[in-house]
Order: C-alpha cells, then sequence, then structure tokens
C-alpha cells in the first residue's frame, strides 16, 4: 500500500445527471472521479436512480488484486464498474473507446489499451475542425437506448484525461480499430461484433444483468452498424473511417 | 454429464453466444459461438444426460440419420469436456 492509501480523506456526497439518470455519490474529496465528475453536478428532485460510494475497507479488498493502484485510483474504478452495472437497469452500458462528435452524431472507437484509440479520435479533430468536432469521452462512454434511439453520452471516467462532455448525442456507429500502414475499413459480421464488444465492456457476474446486457446488445445492434477500421494517422483514416461509417 | 451453471446460453441477433457468469467468469473471459444444432445439444445438457439420450433427442429434433447424430454427439462432448465446459 502505498503513503497515499493512509490519508484521511474528507467526504463528498454530491447530486450528478450521468448519461440521462440521476445519480448519487459519496466519493473521497479531490479524487479522480470527484474531480471529473464536476460537471455533471446537478439538482434532482427525490431519490437518486443510482447510488454509487464504497468504504475504505471494502476498496481496498476489491483493489488487493491491483495493488500498485492508489484506493482513489481503485475508487475511480470501482465506481466506473458499478455505473456501468447499475445502468444496465436503465438501457445502458459503458464500451471502453473514445468517442468522438461530428455533425451531432457521435462515432465511437474501440480497441484494447495501447492500440490508438484516441490517436484516431484526435486525426478526425485534425482533419474535420477542432471547432467542428468534440471528443465526447476518451475512454468510457456510455451507449444507451432511449425511446428505440441508440444514444452516447459523454461520462466522468474518461481515463487519465479530462476529456468528456455532459451531453448525448445520436450513435452513428462503433469501429474496432487496428493498426495498418494503409486505411481501409469492412463491415463486422453481428457475431464478431457481440464478441468485440463483449471483450471492452465490463461484464456482469450475475445471470439477471448479463441477460439484460445481451438484450441490450441485440438492440444496438439491430439499429448501429459495426466496423473493423484499418487505419494510420494519416487525415485519410479519419476520411475512410467517417465515408465507411455513413453508407 | 451437465454443463457447468456458471455457463449462459442466448441468442442475440440471430447468434448463439455462451458466457461465463459468476464464478465462471474468474477462468474464462471469451464468447463460445454456436450453430444451431450446437445450441440444441447444448441446451440438452443443461440437464444430466448420457449421451445416448443427447443422441435420441438430435434425433427427434433433426432429420438425421443415427450414425450421423452419434458421431455429431460424440464430437460436441468431446469439445465442451475439452473446453472444461462439463461439471466434474
Amino acid at each position: 500500500m502505498n503513503q497515499e492509501n493512509k490519508t484521511f480523506y474528507e467526504i463528498s456526497k454530491e447530486k450528478y445527471i450521468i448519461a440521462g439518470v440521476n445519480v448519487g455519490m459519496i466519493l473521497r474529496k479531490g479524487g479522480v472521479i470527484e474531480t471529473q465528475a464536476q460537471k455533471y453536478r446537478a439538482d434532482f428532485e427525490g431519490y437518486p436512480q443510482i447510488v454509487l460510494g464504497i468504504d475504505d475497507e471494502t476498496l481496498t479488498r476489491h483493489g488487493a488484486t491491483i495493488p500498485q493502484l492508489s484506493l482513489l485510483e481503485h475508487e475511480y474504478m470501482w465506481t466506473g464498474a458499478e455505473f456501468s452495472e447499475q445502468l444496465l437497469n436503465f438501457d445502458g452500458f459503458m464500451l471502453h473507446a473514445s468517442a468522438v462528435v461530428y455533425e451531432n452524431k457521435a462515432y465511437l472507437f474501440s480497441a484494447p489499451s495501447g492500440t490508438g484509440k484516441s490517436t484516431h479520435t484526435s486525426v478526425w479533430q485534425k482533419t474535420f475542425g477542432e471547432d467542428k468536432t468534440f471528443i465526447l469521452n476518451d475512454d468510457k462512454p456510455v451507449i444507451r437506448v432511449i425511446d428505440g434511439e441508440i444514444f452516447a453520452f459523454g461520462t466522468p471516467w474518461s481515463g487519465k484525461t479530462d476529456r468528456n462532455e455532459n451531453v448525448g448525442v445520436p450513435l452513428q456507429g462503433i469501429c474496432f480499430v487496428e493498426r495498418c500502414e494503409t486505411n481501409w475499413i469492412e463491415p463486422m459480421s453481428p457475431k464478431d461484433a457481440i464478441q468485440r464488444i463483449l471483450d471492452q465492456t465490463i461484464r456482469p457476474k450475475d445471470v439477471q444483468n448479463m441477460t439484460k446486457l445481451l438484450e441490450l446488445l441485440e438492440n444496438v445492434l439491430t439499429k448501429v452498424k459495426v466496423h473493423t477500421l484499418h487505419c494510420n494517422m494519416e487525415n485519410e483514416a479519419a476520411i475512410v473511417a467517417y465515408n465507411g461509417m455513413n453508407k | 454429464m451437465k454443463i457447468k451453471k456458471d455457463f449462459m446460453l442466448r441468442n442475440v441477433a440471430g447468434y448463439y453466444v455462451v458466457v461465463p457468469v459468476g464464478d465462471g467468469a474468474l477462468n474464462f473471459n471469451g464468447v463460445i459461438n454456436l450453430n444451431e444444432s450446437g445450441a440444441f445439444l447444448w441446451k440438452t445438457m443443461e440437464n444430466d444426460v448420457t449421451e445416448a439420450d443427447m443422441v435420441a433427442a438430435l434425433l427427434g429434433e433433426y432429420d438425421v440419420d443415427e450414425d450421423r447424430a452419434k458421431a455429431d454427439v460424440a464430437a460436441f462432448v468431446k469439445k465442451v469436456s475439452e473446453a472444461n465446459l462439463v461439471e466434474e
């Protein structure tokens, strides 16, 4: 355990609206999540729909598998996982992806860490203009079904950067990114898409929530196209992705 | 023979997938894809059955001859056993 874990943290107990859901969070003040969630603070009537908070002892036990992380980093991870699981009750889940918005549509780029998700969405910003695009979330955007439409939302769980916005935007498409010398895009079969999405999301451990997630995936896959994007870091990569996802 | 309870079979967008739940998720983090007859055999193995029971079930559901059914069941059982999906 490092020094940080021995510090006593002041507690913040605030209301937030995240991905359109009323959330109450009891957090350690100054922690990663408490800091990044500031712009999601909002008032609402009545009880929160989701409540998140965890005591030091339970959190330390939870984090025991990755002891090199601080208590605050564990809190960030735990709240993210818990939010994603509880969000299933509101037809939503978090995908490990970088999400960019252009022309009021969200484009999600997912891949294992280190593949170049954020690099690719940066290429979009460079190609289509910093003033015409923005990063909705750089690590874990929410995908949520509302009245039959699929939306992507920013969340405070945006990784080490604060690149996230508190808005929901219609989801145009999802791409799994693979590095390649040339730029090309191909449709992914629903069969592969199910597998790839499950690999890049926090999987519920119980049958009931897993059932909800799979039903949600089925719904999303009937409305949103999934592609594999093979790309380099040139502007052409963004254009190929944009054209492929708007066919 | 019985499939471990820590796995669930679902049809998602027309595809049969098996995903681990509970303790199963600790040791296995993949997704198993099954075709329709594979899913049918999987379902029979959610109860405690013998290979003969499975052959009978397959013959009742599909238009196949007995030799083929026996071979298919044996191949399926071998696969799920090797993947460590069957209860001890």
